[in-house]
């Protein structure tokens, strides 16, 4: 006699604790194993880039903290980058060594988040733990530098905000090797575990072609042996000063990709190191910026290197002190359109496994 | 004197002796599951860079398990309307109810003791896998497909590594000589089991925390991803009975690897003055520990590697541990 | 194995670890100066000048400003002025712009009320709001 089987739909999120947000999927399963799997996004959604046409430049710096919220400096300096860009404004020297300290701290920060959580959805508990306690040193030290934890508004347009505190500059210094110490140990309890090696080996795995014609960034790309980071290749701000390498992976699945962030962290830390001894001891966090910021009519297009990719800002301006259109390229969007294709034939445990690994910020996928 | 109870003629006074002490027993369990509670959140905490439970009773919370028991009474007892609702008001039951009745062959010392009958091991094993009937069950009658993958998942890993289990306990028997868990204990006088039978300790460690759906095993009820497997429509006191039938099952399978292979009652040694009852408590007390230990550490393994692990790993081991045993035994006494 | 080893061994030690945890309800959580929590707002300072109205990214800030009572001197005084705590997003701009430092942040962060009313903050609140004001406001 056969059994008659037939497939169901199982709907995951967008309350699911593994979804990272409110992130939902429709999966088509037959047992365990998916045959289809459509995202369904914009549960989130604000209209960050509408909202940004009736707000003046500077009012759209708070707004950019909330899209990818954790890690809001790479995103605060993305705006205040292409704005720059598009008035020729000369940006001191102590202000983007600042910018570079609090957008390294912020990467790291990320990678800690990452960390910690992809550890949980894989069913490790304490990983996370051990993220967030370095994760609130790195916060606390942002919240001295710009007075708030995740919602900085920090950059400006020209400049920064504040100036360093006292001696915040020497308790950066101290985070480094403490971070360092931590990282080895991160090591030895999760990267070296035989169960863990045997979940992310070879799961989720795509080709360099693939990654490029999905129009992957970020690590996500760097794990399949594409060396391409924005900071060496299109360095913008300062990066060009610092001694650091690119780490990649040729795997291309969800280890590549894990080891490929764990090692950004210590090239984030060597940065930091560097921007540290570099420090000028004095001048001035502002450049010279018109009282009223108009960026002059026609459009720009920069782009940064974010702890989840290429994030990008176009601006097209008509000389308002608004923006005409205000656009983002925001890397955790285009990162998961690989996801459908990357869950077939998948069971329900790769699922958040495969999912975690690419890394999303809903805040940032849903804008 | 348990003895002289057990062998003596039934009478009313008799039966109200056992109740008595059947009560007693199951208030000890409740006391040890209160507290068994308590300590995993608190050694987990500790592991965690944190302190754990401190606000209800005092400065170590002493009082939260209680506190949430509470609380679970007083929430709302929902049955989701498409529920199979007979089914769904018993699987609790059944997964509970055995988890107690295997309480009754363990010798907890020489002479506090339920039932000594003459195949402990073998009653143990049999009883507590029907408790997978029952999560089976509730998964079934929830009518939620993350509760029906959590009990299809359960029935898979508890069957499959209850074959590994029993088949590791056999070198122990083989060495006793007899199934009875006293007569396991009583061999275990001069050397402990874990010295004699170190490979069939280690699997049926592993095997153990399997059937206990504890982390890296906690498939069943995968938090990050079945939400909360077989239980996640149940709330109340209903999912209370759930959580009571795991952890009274980390009890008794906490003291059945103490008789099995930690010499139950028997002292370390020269230290003979002091009890066995504490000589049982503390071997107890470390198995717990590391069953917690293992939790905060490890992450969870996968579904089809779950399997793999057990037929094709385990169990060969398990055979090559028999096989070894025989041989040494027939040899050499 | 061995990495199975080396993972228990890590949690162990992290057993006798210091902890990191605030005992934050019992204690009060050591915060920066440049915290940014709610606003405190001085009368006599603010010079109706509407710049604090105009910055604010989210539109929370309403003011009114009347005559200055006393006829021999110019200008404006406030009248009223609210803030909607339902949707001032904490960013700092209004005390930025400022150019009396009539408006100051404070590191006051327990914001929860048990109706929405509450959230909306008046002049008489904010100027009472004078605790754990920030000493530093402008950079």
């Amino acid at each position: 006699m056969m059994l008659r089987t037939e497939e169901m739909i199982l709907n995951v999120g967008p309350q699911h604790p593994s979804t990272h947000g409110v992130f939902r999927l429709i999966l088509k399963i037959d047992g365990e194993i998916i045959q289809e799997a459509t995202p369904v996004i914009g549960y989130l959604h604000r209209g960050t880039e509408k909202i940004a046409e009736g707000l003046q430049y500077t009012q759209i710096i708070p707004y950019t903290d909330r899209m990818d919220y954790l890690s809001a400096m790479t995103n605060n300096y993305v705006l205040c980058h292409a704005v720059e860009t598009m008035m020729g404004i000369e940006v001191p020297e102590r202000a983007e060594y600042l910018r570079v300290l609090a957008m390294e701290l912020g990467r790291i920060a990320s990678h800690l988040v990452w960390w910690g959580t992809y550890l949980l959805d894989l069913g490790a508990t304490s990983p996370f733990l051990y993220a967030f306690r370095e994760r609130e040193m790195i916060i606390n030290l942002l919240n001295e530098l710009s007075g708030a934890r995740l919602t900085f508004n920090y950059m400006r347009i020209g400049g920064v905000k504040w100036d360093a505190p006292d001696g915040w500059i020497d308790k950066v210094k101290q985070f480094v090797p403490y971070m360092r110490e931590k990282l080895h140990g991160y090591h030895e309890l999760v990267t070296g575990n035989e169960i863990f090696r045997q979940r992310v080996t070879g799961v989720g795995r795509y080709t360099k072609e693939e990654a490029i014609s999905y129009s992957l960034s970020g690590v996500n790309l760097r794990s399949t042996g594409v060396k391409w980071d924005l900071r060496k290749d299109e360095p913008y701000s300062i990066y060009d000063r610092f001694d650091f390498d690119v780490p990649v992976r040729d795997g291309g699945d969800c280890l590549a990709r894990y080891e490929c962030r764990m090692a950004e962290i210590e090239q984030s830390l060597r940065i930091i190191e560097q921007a540290c001894e570099q420090f000028p001891p004095e001048g001035p966090i502002m450049g010279k910026v018109p009282r009223i910021i108009k960026a002059p009519p026609g459009e720009t297009f920069v782009r940064i290197e974010a702890p989840r990719g290429e994030i990008g800002c176009y601006i097209a301006s008509d000389g308002k002190k608004e923006p005409y259109r205000l656009k983002f390229r925001r890397p955790s969007f285009y990162n998961l359109q690989i996801l459908p294709k990357l869950l077939k034939g998948q069971n329900l445990a790769n699922v958040i496994a495969i999912l975690g690994s690419i890394d999303i910020v809903l805040g940032e996928v849903d804008g | 004197m348990m003895e002289q109870w057990l062998e003596s003629t039934p009478s009313w006074s008799n039966i109200a002796l056992f109740f008595g002490l059947g009560a007693l027993l199951l208030a000890v369990v409740l006391a040890f599951v209160t507290y068994g509670i308590l300590a995993e959140r608190k050694v987990m905490g500790f592991m965690q860079g944190r302190i754990g439970p401190n606000q209800v009773g005092g400065r170590f919370g002493l009082l939260q398990t209680v506190a949430d028991v509470l609380k679970l009474l007083l929430k709302e007892d929902t049955i989701p309307k498409a529920a199979d609702r007979p089914l769904y008001v018993l699987a609790p039951i059944i997964a509970f109810t055995p988890s107690f009745m295997v309480l009754a062959v363990l010798p907890f010392t020489d002479s506090f003791r339920f039932a000594d009958i003459g195949v402990g091991l073998l009653y143990y094993i049999a009883v507590s896998g029907l408790t997978t009937i029952g999560v089976v069950a509730g998964g079934w009658a929830s009518n939620n497909k993350y509760a029906l993958l959590g009990g299809m998942r359960a029935a898979a890993q508890m069957i499959s590594y209850e074959i590994p289990l029993v088949m590791s306990a056999l070198g122990v028997v083989l060495l006793a000589g007899s199934m009875n868990l006293v007569d396991i204990v009583a061999a275990q006088k001069d050397v402990w089991f874990i010295f004699a039978q170190p490979l069939a300790f280690l699997i049926f460690l592993i095997a153990a925390v399997a059937e206990l759906n504890r982390t890296p095993f906690d498939l069943p009820e995968a938090e990050s991803e079945l939400v909360a497997g077989f239980h996640v429509e149940y709330s109340g006191f209903r999912w209370a009975f759930f959580m009571l039938a795991e952890y009274v099952y980390l009890f008794a399978m906490a003291a059945l690897v103490t008789i099995l292979f930690l010499g139950g009652w028997h002292p370390v040694a020269f230290l003979g003055w002091i009890p066995g009852a504490v000589w049982f408590a503390l071997k107890f007390c470390a198995v717990v520990f590391v069953l917690i230990w293992f939790r905060a550490t490890f992450p969870r393994v996968r579904a089809d590697q779950l399997m793999e692990f057990a037929w094709k790993v385990l169990l060969p081991l398990s055979l090559v541990n028999i096989v070894l045993t025989a041989v040494v035994k027939a040899w050499f006494f | 194995m061995i990495g199975l080893m080396k993972g228990l061994a890590y949690t162990l030690k992290e057993l006798t670890r210091e902890k990191v945890t605030y005992d934050y309800p019992h204690e009060p959580l050591p915060l920066p100066d440049r915290f940014r929590g709610i606003q405190k707002f001085y009368p006599e300072k603010c010079i109706v000048c509407n710049q604090c109205v105009n910055i604010c990214p989210t539109e929370c800030i309403q003011l009114t400003g009347k005559k200055h009572p006393d006829p021999t001197k110019k200008g404006k005084v406030i009248e009223t002025y609210n803030i909607n705590f339902e949707i001032c997003i904490l960013c700092d701009l209004c005390t930025e712009v400022c150019p009396t430092e009539a408006i100051v942040m404070t590191n006051n962060f327990e914001l929860a009320e048990y109706s929405r009313d509450a959230l909306y903050k008046d002049l008489a609140w904010l100027d009472e709001n004078d605790t754990n004001i920030r000493r530093e406001n402008k950079p």
